[in-house]
Formats: structure tokens, C-alpha cells, sequence
């Protein structure tokens, strides 16, 4: 089974002043276990939009996805539990404890009741929280806010992850720390998403490339592969190849 | 059923943990209910009091003529009053238009005199209607002439051997068979159903916007929506914590408003209250607390629905006071004390709760009325439910990406075409 299974996926908005906006116009890709696709974009290109949709925020306008086998409509809770989605727009609860956090999140994302308790300190170690366990999320600091917003993506142990622009706002020691962790976590055996519009991020992480432009992938390879198929050979050159390429 | 009772409790359980350490949430869902109506009360009560007292230091300037040496009495216990000032004024109508007197008391012989009563006599006051003073005045003198008139009807009457009632022809006895219990409870109803929705709606507000809009402003909103329960149970667990703040806020001032109702009513009531017992019969309070809890359900599902449409918590602060301003007409309403239950009442939201308060106070159950309220306040809460689940399938809404409040959306979502299309929709 594939984790992540997306076959021409579609999202159309109404805009006040555009009328009809194809955000997202017909992707297809897959991403196995173990493997870090990432989704590379400008603005505006459609990326937020399709990982909104792969993690059941919103609803496809037509097209299929699965991840896990389930499919993101029909089996959206299921999908939320194979699924740990991690962006700059959703934040911590500021009230509670980072202790507090994991352990909600394990708990609503049905992770086996009997060891929760064992999961929260096992990621408390991970991250190595232990001594701001008990302290409001509010009192962190912001390089310890991206530990526990990552600790709570990972609270019920999800097979698949999507970091969308996990590093956004982020000095360079702490997008290292984030670098570091999700290259970690694949290998672990975790499959995972990464949206980013910096090249230097994604030429390091990633196993595969997805070039999105105007709600369209012009290409998903590896960088090797992507090297072959244009003349560039950074990224860089690679990514406006293709986009100059979409837009004749 | 049971996990799905169980996600409610872990979102439910989250919720309150994290309200219950937001300061404003504290102080307006805790701590308001339990000392602020019983303050203000007081400190209006003692505000009348005090004011009455000022008013009780000013003397009444009084001119006695003509007074029948076989009544000097009244003249000894006005010069007695500390209250009034006896003088004697050669004009004295025109010194009542000057403001130089307050009174005069003109003691004339009767208009058909009565050799059986050579005593007898008529009064005239002459005041100024247009002063505060000169009314002040003639309450002050009406009520100690009408004292002596009395002693000396009986007096007469006596002297005789006949009764006071055959000499007035016409005599008016008047006894209160309320009890001091039956009283307090009248004082009781007039008040707490008023305060209670006051502060159902109160402890209802910042909950409501925390859990909506606070949401959004705090960037929490999208976490929320990819945890792995359906959404409706989110739904049901913020919708429940909101009510269970509004309950309790309510619940605590009515603990706290019968306790501290007697001493708060003092300075007004002073010794008179002695005679007062001010509780709730056993009796009314499950009515009471299923009132309470109906109006929480209501109030917090009209609350949260216009919330939701907030993006930041001040914008949910203006979009939720008009339901609250809408909340306490219905209750002003109410507080003329000759208004009764009827069936019509019964049907009207908040009204109904708010009579139906009044009544088991007073130990009146009607129970059909009770009914009707109950099924009214149960559909109104439906509706709002299935209105908020309408709303949340919507997903310019659930992404915060509509401007406007519910009575656009409303227009614009549902008797409009269809905005952004889903596949379920599409199907």
C-alpha cells in the first residue's frame, strides 16, 4: 500500500472579486514509506491548498486521494489518525502545559489510552523538554514552541506527516533543529510531505521534488532526475526551467 | 457511542482546563456571579438610603392657624419633631410661592358643626406641588395628622360607648396574612430571575468568544480541525463547556444573591427586614436548576454561533452584544409583579424561563406551562444546533476567509448559489 496516493486532484474557490479560482487544477503523486516528497512552490502556487485537502481541512472539488488506503473524503477521521499535520498556521494551545499538549493530542488522536503516559515522556526526552514540561506554552521561548508543535504533531506516532512550511518565521540554528528532526523521523520509516519555497531546503531534504506551479505539478522527481531532465543544475534554475517552461 | 463520548470529554476536558486559567474568563464566569450584582445591589440600596437620609435632615418650615386650644397636642408633638420647624409668617400663601415655607395648616370649624362633637374639626394644607419641599412637607404633617385623627376618633368613641367603625361609618381595617416566608419569596421572585439571566448571559460571553474566535486569533483553529474526531464532536464539546460556564456563573449568583440578599437590603428595609425570611423552598430548585440549564444551552448556542463568525476576539465582542442587549428585554418585561404565566408567555424564549423562575419562587408549579417552556427552549437549542452543524459544513467559514456575520451568511450560503464546490457536494 502506498501511504500517500493523490490521482488528479482538484480545488475550485469563489472569489468575491475573481469569481471562479482553480486553486489546485488536477495534481497527481505518490509519496512511499520512508521517503520525503517535497512539494516546491512560489506564493500562491497551490501547495497549502492540496496538503489542506490530504489532511481533510478542506474538501476536494473532484479527484481522489488516500493516505494509508483511506480515502480523504469518505474516511476523514481515519485519515486524521494516520496523519500528523504540522504548519506556521497552527499553533499551540497557549493555557496549557507542553506536558498537557502532547497528551491531549495523543489522546484525541486515539493513540491506545493505557500509553499515552508513556508516549508523552518518551517525546518530553526526544525533544528534550524535561525541564519546561510543566511550563505554559505561553512562557516558552520560540525555539521551544517548534519542539513542542512538533512533538504534538508526532503525539499518536502518525505513519505520515505533512510539514507545511514547517521553518517560516525561524532562525537558522532552530530550521536546522527542524531539518535535523524531520530527517529523523524519515528514517524511522516516516512518509512525509514538505511544502517549502526555499530550494536550499528542499535540495537538502528531500528524496523527491514536486514543482508546483498555478495549482499545477510540472514535475515530481529526484533531484538527479529533474538534473537529467532540464539543462540547470540547481534547483534554483531547475524550479524557473520549469515555470518559465508552464508559462509559454 | 462510548468513543465518541469519550472524544467529547478529552476536547470537553481540554477546554475547561484551559479556561479555567484565563484570567477574564475567571473573574466574569467565577467571580462576578458570587460578589458583583450582591455589590451593586448593595451600593444602590445604600445609595437610596443614603439620599433618603439627606432628605429626612431637612426640616419642613410649618405654620399652624387657627390651632383649637382642645387639640394643642398636635402642637406639642410637631415641636417635638426634630423633622419640623414651627414659625409664624404674617403672608404665609405667598412665602409657599417664595419657598419661605413649606406648609400651612389652616384649622377651620367644620361645614356642618355637630353639638354631639364640639371638638371636631377640619384642616387644610396648602402646599407647593411644584417643590420638592413643600410636598416633603405635607407628607410629613399628613401622616401625623392622620395618627391624631385616629386616636382621637377612638378616643370620642370610647367616651361614648360606642365603636370607632359606627362613628367613621365607613372603617377600613387592613391586615397582611403573608407570612414573612410568603414575602420573602415575593422579593425573591422579583429579583433572582432577573439577576440569573443577567448572569447566565454574563458568564456565557468570554467562553463563547474564547472558544470561537479565540481560536482563531490564537492561530489554533487549523490544529484543531486535523485532530482525529468528527467534527461535530468538537462542535458538542466546545458548545457543552460554554453552556457548563453559563451555568455555573448563574448557579453561583443565585447561591450568592439568597445569601446575602437580607443584609444587602438592609439600608433600605432596615428592622423591617427582620420579619423577612429570605430562601428558596426546597421545591423550586430543580425547576430552578432545569430553567438554568435550559437558558445555558440556549444562550451559549446563540453565542457561539455569532462568535464563530469573529476573527479576533473584539470583533466577537461586537458581534455577540446585541443578543446580549436582546437577552434583557424580555426579562425588563417581566418585572411588573401583576404579569401572569399564560401560554403565550410560555412560548416566548427567555420570557418563559424567566416566569417560570418567578413562579417556583413564589411555589407555583403549573406544570403544562412548565412543559411548554421546556419544549420551546429545547427546539430553540436545536435549531441553533443544526444551524451551527449547517455552518461548519461550509468551508470559506471553517478557514476564517468569510467577512461578515451570520445574518450575511446566512443570506449569501443559503438562499444563493453554492460558493466553492466540494466533491461530496458535486456527488
Amino acid at each position: 500500500m502506498t501511504p500517500v496516493q493523490v490521482d488528479d486532484l482538484r480545488k475550485t474557490f469563489h472569489d468575491e472579486a475573481r469569481g471562479e479560482v482553480q486553486a489546485v487544477a488536477g495534481i497527481s503523486f505518490e509519496a512511499r514509506q520512508g521517503e520525503i516528497v517535497g512539494l516546491l512552490g512560489a506564493n500562491g502556487a497551490g501547495k497549502t491548498t492540496t496538503l489542506r485537502m490530504l489532511s481533510t481541512i478542506i474538501g476536494p472539488t473532484s479527484g481522489r486521494a488516500t493516505i494509508m488506503g483511506h480515502d480523504v473524503v469518505a474516511g476523514a477521521a481515519e485519515v486524521r489518525q494516520c496523519l500528523g499535520f504540522y504548519s506556521s498556521t497552527t499553533a499551540l494551545y497557549p493555557r496549557l502545559t507542553a506536558r498537557e499538549t502532547i497528551e491531549f493530542f495523543a489522546s484525541v488522536n486515539r493513540y491506545p489510552a493505557e500509553h499515552v503516559a508513556e508516549r508523552v515522556e518518551q517525546l518530553i526526552d526526544r525533544f528534550k523538554l524535561n525541564d519546561y514540561a510543566d511550563a505554559r506554552v505561553e512562557k516558552l521561548s520560540s525555539g521551544m514552541k517548534q519542539k513542542v508543535s512538533i512533538a504534538r504533531t508526532l503525539a499518536h506516532d502518525p505513519p505520515v506527516l505533512i510539514f507545511d512550511e514547517p521553518t517560516v518565521g525561524l532562525d537558522v540554528l532552530n530550521a536546522l533543529e527542524v531539518h535535523a528532526e524531520i530527517a529523523r523521523l524519515r528514517d524511522e520509516g516516516k512518509t512525509i510531505l514538505f511544502s517549502t519555497h526555499i530550494m536550499s531546503e528542499a535540495e537538502k531534504l528531500c528524496d523527491r521534488i514536486a514543482i508546483i506551479h498555478g495549482g499545477r505539478l510540472l514535475a515530481c522527481d529526484t533531484l538527479k532526475g529533474l538534473r537529467q531532465a532540464t539543462s540547470a543544475h540547481y534547483l534554483e534554475d531547475i524550479f524557473v526551467e520549469y515555470v518559465r517552461g508552464a508559462g509559454a | 457511542m462510548n468513543d465518541r463520548l469519550r472524544q467529547i470529554g478529552i476536547l470537553y476536558v481540554r477546554e475547561l482546563r484551559s479556561a479555567l486559567r484565563e484570567r477574564n474568563i475567571v473573574v466574569n464566569s467565577i467571580l462576578l456571579p458570587i460578589v458583583l450584582y450582591p455589590a451593586i445591589l448593595w451600593l444602590v440600596y445604600s445609595a437610596i438610603s443614603f439620599v433618603a437620609g439627606q432628605s429626612d435632615v431637612l426640616s419642613s418650615r410649618v405654620m399652624l392657624r387657627n390651632l383649637p386650644v382642645e387639640h394643642r397636642q398636635i402642637l406639642l408633638d410637631l415641636e417635638e419633631r426634630n423633622s419640623v420647624e414651627l414659625t409664624t409668617l404674617e403672608n404665609p400663601e405667598v412665602a409657599i410661592r417664595r419657598g419661605e415655607l413649606d406648609l400651612l395648616v389652616r384649622f377651620e370649624a367644620p361645614d356642618h358643626p355637630d353639638d354631639a362633637f364640639p371638638d371636631n374639626f377640619a384642616v387644610e394644607l396648602v402646599y407647593d406641588g411644584s417643590k420638592d419641599r413643600s410636598r416633603t412637607a405635607r407628607a410629613r404633617l399628613t401622616d401625623q395628622l392622620d395618627d391624631y385623627r385616629l386616636d382621637y376618633l377612638i378616643d370620642t368613641a370610647g367616651a361614648i360607648g360606642i365603636r370607632p367603625a359606627t362613628l367613621q361609618l365607613v372603617w377600613i381595617d387592613m391586615r397582611n396574612i403573608a407570612s414573612g416566608t410568603d414575602m420573602g419569596r415575593f422579593i425573591l421572585g422579583l429579583l433572582v430571575p432577573m439577576f440569573l439571566i443577567i448572569m447566565l448571559s454574563v458568564g456565557c460571553i468570554y467562553p463563547a468568544i474564547d472558544s470561537t474566535a479565540g481560536e482563531r486569533e490564537n492561530s489554533t483553529w487549523e490544529t484543531l480541525m486535523t485532530v482525529a474526531t468528527d467534527r461535530s464532536n468538537i462542535l458538542l464539546a466546545k458548545y457543552f463547556y460554554v453552556a457548563t460556564m453559563s451555568f455555573t456563573a448563574g448557579m453561583l449568583n443565585l447561591a450568592a444573591m439568597t445569601f446575602s440578599l437580607k443584609a444587602v437590603l438592609r439600608p433600605l428595609a432596615g428592622d423591617a427586614l427582620d420579619d423577612l425570611s429570605i430562601e428558596l423552598p426546597l421545591g423550586a430548585i430543580p425547576v430552578i436548576v432545569l430553567g438554568a440549564a435550559l437558558m445555558a444551552l440556549f444562550i451559549a448556542a446563540g453565542m457561539m454561533i455569532l462568535a464563530s463568525f469573529a476573527r479576533t476576539f473584539k470583533e466577537g465582542q461586537s458581534m455577540i452584544g446585541p443578543f446580549y442587549i436582546a437577552l434583557f428585554l424580555p426579562v425588563m418585561f417581566i418585572q411588573a409583579p401583576d404579569i401572569a404565566f399564560t401560554p403565550v408567555l410560555a412560548a416566548i424564549p427567555v420570557v418563559n424561563v424567566a416566569m417560570m423562575f418567578r413562579e417556583a419562587i413564589a411555589g407555583v408549579y403549573q406544570w403544562p406551562l412548565i412543559g411548554i417552556t421546556v419544549a420551546v427552549e429545547l427546539l430553540a437549542v436545536s435549531l441553533a444546533l443544526l444551524l451551527a452543524s449547517r455552518i461548519l459544513q461550509h468551508e470559506e467559514f471553517l478557514l476564517g476567509g468569510y467577512t461578515g456575520g451570520l445574518g450575511r451568511f446566512i443570506k449569501d450560503r443559503f438562499f444563493k448559489r453554492p460558493r466553492s464546490r466540494t466533491r461530496e457536494d458535486q456527488s
